[in-house]
C-alpha cells in the first residue's frame, strides 16, 4: 500500500473519526456542555485531522462553531481541489472568480459590517471577516454569517478564514502551476518546509531588529530613522572588537598566532557599545524634545534621527572605507543537515539543509527575544518601560522617571539593532550602507505587527522572513523570484493594513 | 644656544637656496600658462553604485591627472596648460549621474569627460554629453548600445562625441562563455543583477550559449539584497548545473557567491563556479572566504603583458590599495591620457577638433595601444559584416579568465585558464576542487 495512504490511516481517517466522535462526546457530557453537535464535530475532526482536531476540540469546547466551520472548510477545500484539478485551469479560475475571490471580498467587506450594525450588534472585526469570508467562499460563507450573525469580534474567525484563504490561494496556485517546485509531488512538502525554515531563520533576526525600533516607538512615540545605522555599526563594533582584540592578545603573547576571538564575543560588546551610543544620542539630542524645549517635537525627531543616521553612515564610510568586510564565522561547521523520513529506502520528507552560522544566529536571536520578553515582564526597568509607554504621567506618579525611561528605551532599542548587526556580520558582506535595506524592512515589520507592539514586531519579522522565502522560492518564473523578494513582503504588508489598519497586534487609538 | 639657532637657520636657508633652482627648473620644464583645462570624471562613489570600483576609478583618474601634469599637461596653442579634474558621484543611478554631468558642464565648464562605471549611467549621461558637445571617453560601461547609440547620433547629426575604451558586453560575454563551452558544459545557470548591465549580459550569454547548444537558466536579483538562500535553495532543489555564472557587481555579488558556496552548490565536482570580475579585489577573500576554485574574468591584460607604463601604474596602485588593479581602474587612468592626447593634438578644446583628434588616436598606455578603427573617415561597412558596437570603440581590450587555486591567493599569482594564448601552467584550463 502507498506509504502516504498508510500515514493518513494512522494519523487521521476512519479510525480517528470513531475515536474523535467517542472522546469528544464523552468529554462534553462530563463537562455538562451541550452534546448536540459534539459527536459530529469529533467524527469530522478526527477523520480530517486526527488527534490534532480531537485534542483541540477538548481544549476549546466553547469554540465549537468556529472549529466546525474550519474543519468543514478544510475538508470542503480538499474535495473541491480534487474536483477542480480535473477541470481545465482556465475554467477553474473563472469559476473561482465568480463564486469567491476578490469580487465577493468587496461585497463581504461592505455588507457584513452593515448587517451587524443594522442589527445593533458590535461591528468590530466584521470588515475583516466579511472580506476574508467573501474571498474564501463567496456566498457560501457570507450567507451563514448573514443569517446567523455569530460573535466574530475575536481573532479566531479572522485566523481561521486567513488559514482557509491561504489554502485556497495555494490550491489556485497549484492548479495554475502544476509543475511548480512548491506543488509538484513528492518533493513539494520538503521544499516548502525547507523554505519555511530559511524564512524563520532570517525572520528571527528581522524580528530582533524590528523589536528595537518598536520599543523606541512605544515609549517615546518617535520613529528612529537612524535604526539601520545602529544595526550597521553594531556589525562593525563586533568586527573590530574581534580583529583588534585578537591582535592585542597575539602581540602580548597571551595567545598563539592561530588564535582568533570567536565572533560570538563580539555580540555583547556590540550591544554594549550600541547601547551607550544610543543612550548618549538620546540624552544629547532627544531629551530637549521631552523637556518641552522643542516646539515641533515629531518633526524634530524625524530630522535629528535622520541626520544622525547620515552622520554615522558617512563617518563609518570615512573610517572603514567602502570595501566589504566579514567577521570570522562562529564555528568551523558550515552546514547542518536534518534527517529525512524515509519509506521504501527513499526520502519522502527531508532532509533539510541549514547553514550553521544561521542556526547560531537563530539561537542568539531567539535568546535575545526571550530575554527581552522576560526583562519587560519581570524586572522593574521593564515594567517601567511598559508603564511609560502606556501613560508617562501616571508612570511618573508611581515613581518612574519618564525621561530616564526614554533614554533607556532608546539605548535598549539601539542595543538590539547593534546586536542584530553583530549576529549577521559573519553571514553577510558588510558595508557602511548596509543598514538602509534593513531599516526599511524593520519599518515594514513594525507597521505590519502594529506600531509599538513587541509581539507584533516578533510576528511581523517571522511573517516577512517566511513570505520572502516562500515568495521567491515558489514564484512561477524562477528567473524573477529573487528580484521580487521585497515585493512579496510589501504585498503582505499592504494586505494586512487593508484588513487591519492598526497592524496585526496594534492598539486602537 | 643662539649659535645653534643661527646655525639651524643658516642650514635651512642653504637647503632652500639649493632647492629653489630645482623647483625653478621644474617650473621651467612645465611652465603652465593660461587657465587650466578642466575635465570631468564620473564614478560611483556611494550606494547603490559599485563603490569599491568607484573609489579605484576616482584614484586612478586623479593619479592620471597628476602624472599628466608632471608631463606638462596638455598643449594648447603651443603652450602648456595644466589639467584639472572634477569628479562627480553617479551613485550608479542614471538620473543622479545626469545631474552630475549637467553640473560638471554648467558649473565646472569641462572640456571633456572620462570615467563612468555602470552601463545605465553611460547610456543616461551620453545624451547630456552629446547635447552639450562634450568629447567623452568612457572607461567602463560595457553595454553595446553605448557605441551603437553613438553611431545613431553620428548618422543623425554628423558628429558623435562618445568614445569607449572599455570592452563591450559582447566581447566580455564571449570570453567567459567560450571558456565554459571549452569545458563542455551542457547546462548553465546565470545569476545576474536586474540592471541594464545584467540584462544585457544575460541576453548575450544566452545567445552565445544557444549557438553552442547549451541550456541556460537565468535568475535575476536586485542589487543591495543580502540574503539569497531562498533562491539558492530553489536552485539546489533541481539537478546540479554544469556551471553557475554570476553577473552581479559589488558586495551583492560577493554575498551571492559566498552563500552559493556555503550551500555546497558550487564549486563542486559537478558544477563550475564562474564568479564576477570583482573577485580581483583584495576584499574578495574577506567577503567570500570559501571562494577558492571560483574562476572569474578579468578585463585587462595579464601581468605577463605589462609594459613599463603599466608596471609603474600598478606599483602606484598597489601602494594605495595593496592589490592588483582591475581593468576599470586601468581604463580610468588611460581614459584621461587618451582625452588629453586628443586635446594636445587638436591644440584646442573646441569639441569638433577634439573629436577629430580622438578619432585618429594612436597612443600606447597601460593597457596597450589605443586606437579607434571605425570612425567618420572609416565608417562601418554597409553590408553589416562588422557589428555596430565597434563604432568609436577601442577594438582590442583583453578579457582573460583567471581561477583561484589557493585560499587567499593574490589574483596576480592565480593561473590564467583562458584564452589559450594567455594560459599559464602549461595550458591547464580548469582546476577542480579535490
Amino acid at each position: 500500500m502507498n506509504s502516504v495512504v498508510v500515514a493518513w490511516l494512522l494519523l487521521a481517517g476512519p479510525l480517528w473519526a470513531i475515536v474523535g466522535g467517542a472522546v469528544v462526546y464523552q468529554f462534553y457530557r462530563q463537562q455538562s456542555l451541550s452534546t448536540s453537535r459534539s459527536m459530529l464535530a469529533g467524527v469530522i475532526g478526527g477523520f480530517a485531522l486526527g488527534p490534532l482536531a480531537v485534542a483541540y476540540l477538548r481544549s476549546s469546547p466553547r469554540r465549537l462553531t468556529q472549529i466546525m466551520f474550519a474543519i468543514l472548510g478544510v475538508i470542503g477545500l480538499f474535495f473541491a481541489a480534487q474536483i477542480i484539478v480535473r477541470v481545465p485551469p482556465a475554467a477553474f479560475l473563472w469559476t473561482w472568480l465568480l463564486l469567491a475571490g476578490p469580487l465577493w471580498a468587496v461585497v463581504g467587506g461592505i455588507l457584513v459590517p452593515r448587517r451587524y450594525r443594522d442589527q445593533g450588534l458590535t461591528s468590530d472585526g466584521t470588515v475583516t471577516v466579511g472580506i476574508l469570508g467573501g474571498f474564501v467562499g463567496g456566498p457560501f460563507v457570507l450567507a451563514p454569517i448573514w443569517y446567523q450573525m455569530p460573535e466574530i469580534s475575536n481573532r479566531t474567525w479572522a485566523g481561521v478564514l486567513t488559514f482557509l484563504a491561504a489554502i485556497e490561494l495555494y490550491t489556485i496556485f497549484a492548479v495554475l502551476n502544476p509543475s511548480n517546485i512548491c506543488v509538484a509531488m513528492p518533493y513539494a512538502p520538503t521544499y516548502i518546509t525547507q523554505q519555511t525554515l530559511n524564512g524563520l531563520t532570517i525572520g528571527t533576526i528581522y524580528a530582533v531588529t524590528a523589536v528595537g525600533l518598536t520599543l523606541i516607538y512605544s515609549v517615546q512615540g518617535i520613529v528612529n530613522f537612524a535604526h539601520g545605522q545602529f544595526y550597521m555599526i553594531g556589525g562593525y563594533f563586533s568586527y573590530y572588537f574581534v580583529l583588534w582584540g585578537t591582535e592585542l592578545l597575539r602581540t602580548n603573547g597571551i595567545v598563539g598566532p592561530d588564535f582568533v576571538i570567536n565572533s560570538l564575543w563580539g555580540i555583547p560588546i556590540a550591544g554594549l557599545l550600541a547601547f551607550l551610543l544610543g543612550g548618549a544620542f538620546e540624552m544629547m539630542f532627544l531629551r530637549p524634545m521631552h523637556d518641552g524645549k522643542i516646539e515641533r517635537a515629531i518633526e524634530y525627531a524625524i530630522l535629528i534621527t535622520f541626520g544622525f543616521g547620515f552622520f554615522v553612515e558617512y563617518t563609518t564610510l570615512a573610517m572603514v572605507g567602502p570595501f566589504p568586510q566579514r567577521a570570522e564565522r562562529f564555528g568551523e561547521i558550515r552546514r547542518v543537515s536534518l534527517g529525512a523520513i524515509e519509506a521504501d529506502g527513499e526520502a519522502i520528507f527531508g532532509p533539510f539543509l541549514l547553514l550553521a552560522d544561521r542556526v547560531i544566529a537563530l539561537v542568539v536571536g531567539s535568546l535575545l527575544i526571550l530575554f527581552l520578553l522576560w526583562f519587560l515582564q519581570r524586572t522593574w526597568w521593564g515594567r517601567g518601560l511598559r508603564a511609560v509607554s502606556q501613560d508617562p504621567d501616571a508612570a511618573a506618579v508611581t515613581g518612574v522617571n519618564p525621561l530616564r525611561m526614554n533614554t533607556f528605551a532608546f539605548a535598549l532599542g539601539s542595543m538590539l539593532a547593534g546586536m542584530s548587526g553583530a549576529v549577521l556580520i559573519p553571514i553577510f558582506a558588510w558595508v557602511p550602507w548596509i543598514g538602509a535595506e534593513s531599516a526599511v524592512r524593520a519599518y515594514v515589520i513594525v507597521v505590519l505587527g502594529g506600531l509599538g507592539s513587541v509581539p507584533g514586531a516578533l510576528a511581523g519579522g517571522l511573517i516577512v522572513g517566511v513570505v520572502e522565502a516562500l515568495g521567491s522560492g515558489c514564484y512561477p518564473d524562477p528567473s524573477r523570484g529573487a528580484a521580487y523578494k521585497e515585493a512579496f513582503a510589501l504585498g503582505i504588508f499592504a494586505l494586512v493594513l487593508l484588513l487591519r489598519p492598526n497592524g496585526l497586534f496594534g492598539r486602537k487609538e | 644656544m643662539n649659535r645653534r639657532l643661527i646655525a639651524l637657520i643658516c642650514a635651512a636657508i642653504a637647503v632652500l637656496a639649493l632647492a629653489l633652482p630645482v623647483a625653478a627648473q621644474e617650473e621651467e620644464e612645465c611652465s603652465f600658462t593660461g587657465d587650466p583645462v578642466m575635465i570631468g570624471g564620473i564614478a560611483p562613489l556611494s550606494a547603490p553604485g559599485a563603490v569599491t570600483a568607484g573609489v579605484a576609478m576616482e584614484w586612478s583618474m586623479r593619479q592620471a591627472v597628476d602624472d599628466l601634469n608632471a608631463q606638462c599637461g596638455v598643449m594648447i596653442d603651443g603652450e602648456n596648460r595644466m589639467v584639472e579634474i572634477s569628479i562627480g558621484d553617479s551613485e550608479g543611478l542614471p538620473d543622479a549621474a545626469q545631474r552630475v554631468a549637467t553640473r560638471l558642464i554648467e558649473e565646472e565648464g569641462i572640456a571633456g569627460a572620462v570615467g563612468v562605471y555602470h552601463s545605465a549611467v553611460g547610456l543616461a549621461t551620453m545624451d547630456v554629453f552629446q547635447e552639450n558637445q562634450i568629447p567623452t571617453v568612457y572607461s567602463e560601461p560595457w553595454n553595446d548600445n553605448v557605441t551603437i547609440e553613438g553611431l545613431d547620433r553620428f548618422e543623425a547629426d554628423g558628429i558623435d562625441h562618445i568614445f569607449r575604451i572599455a570592452p563591450t558586453s559582447t566581447t566580455v560575454a564571449r570570453a567567459a562563455v567560450d571558456w565554459l563551452i571549452a569545458q563542455e558544459v551542457e547546462d548553465v545557470v546565470i545569476i545576474a543583477e536586474n540592471t541594464d548591465y545584467g540584462i544585457g549580459a544575460v541576453e548575450q550569454n544566452e545567445a552565445f550559449f544557444a549557438e553552442a547548444g547549451v541550456n541556460v537558466e537565468t535568475i535575476f536579483i536586485e542589487l543591495g539584497t543580502e540574503d539569497f538562500i531562498p533562491v539558492l535553495s530553489r536552485l539546489q532543489a533541481g539537478d546540479p548545473p554544469d556551471a553557475i555564472r554570476i553577473e552581479v557587481t559589488g558586495e551583492t555579488g560577493f554575498n551571492v557567491t559566498q552563500q552559493m558556496i556555503e550551500l555546497g552548490i558550487a564549486p563542486t565536482e559537478e558544477t563550475i563556479c564562474n564568479t564576477m570580475q570583482d573577485a580581483i579585489q583584495p576584499e574578495y577573500w574577506e567577503a567570500v572566504p570559501d571562494g577558492n576554485y571560483c574562476a572569474f574574468y578579468k578585463v585587462g591584460i595579464a601581468p605577463a603583458n605589462y609594459n613599463d607604463q603599466t608596471r609603474e601604474y600598478v606599483a602606484q596602485y598597489r601602494d594605495e590599495f595593496d592589490s592588483e588593479p582591475a581593468g576599470y581602474a586601468m581604463a580610468s587612468y588611460d581614459s584621461v591620457f587618451v582625452l588629453a592626447d586628443a586635446i594636445s593634438r587638436a591644440g584646442t578644446v573646441e569639441p569638433t577638433a577634439v573629436v577629430e583628434a580622438l578619432e585618429s588616436t594612436d597612443i600606447t598606455l597601460t593597457q596597450g595601444r589605443y586606437y579607434f578603427e571605425y570612425v567618420s573617415d572609416n565608417p562601418l561597412p554597409e553590408d553589416g559584416s562588422v557589428p555596430e558596437y565597434l563604432w568609436h570603440q577601442w577594438p582590442d581590450p583583453a578579457v582573460i579568465v583567471i581561477q583561484f587555486t589557493e585560499e587567499g591567493q593574490d589574483p596576480a599569482d592565480a593561473p590564467v585558464v583562458w584564452p589559450p594564448a594567455y594560459q599559464t601552467d602549461e595550458g591547464v584550463s580548469l582546476y577542480m576542487p579535490e
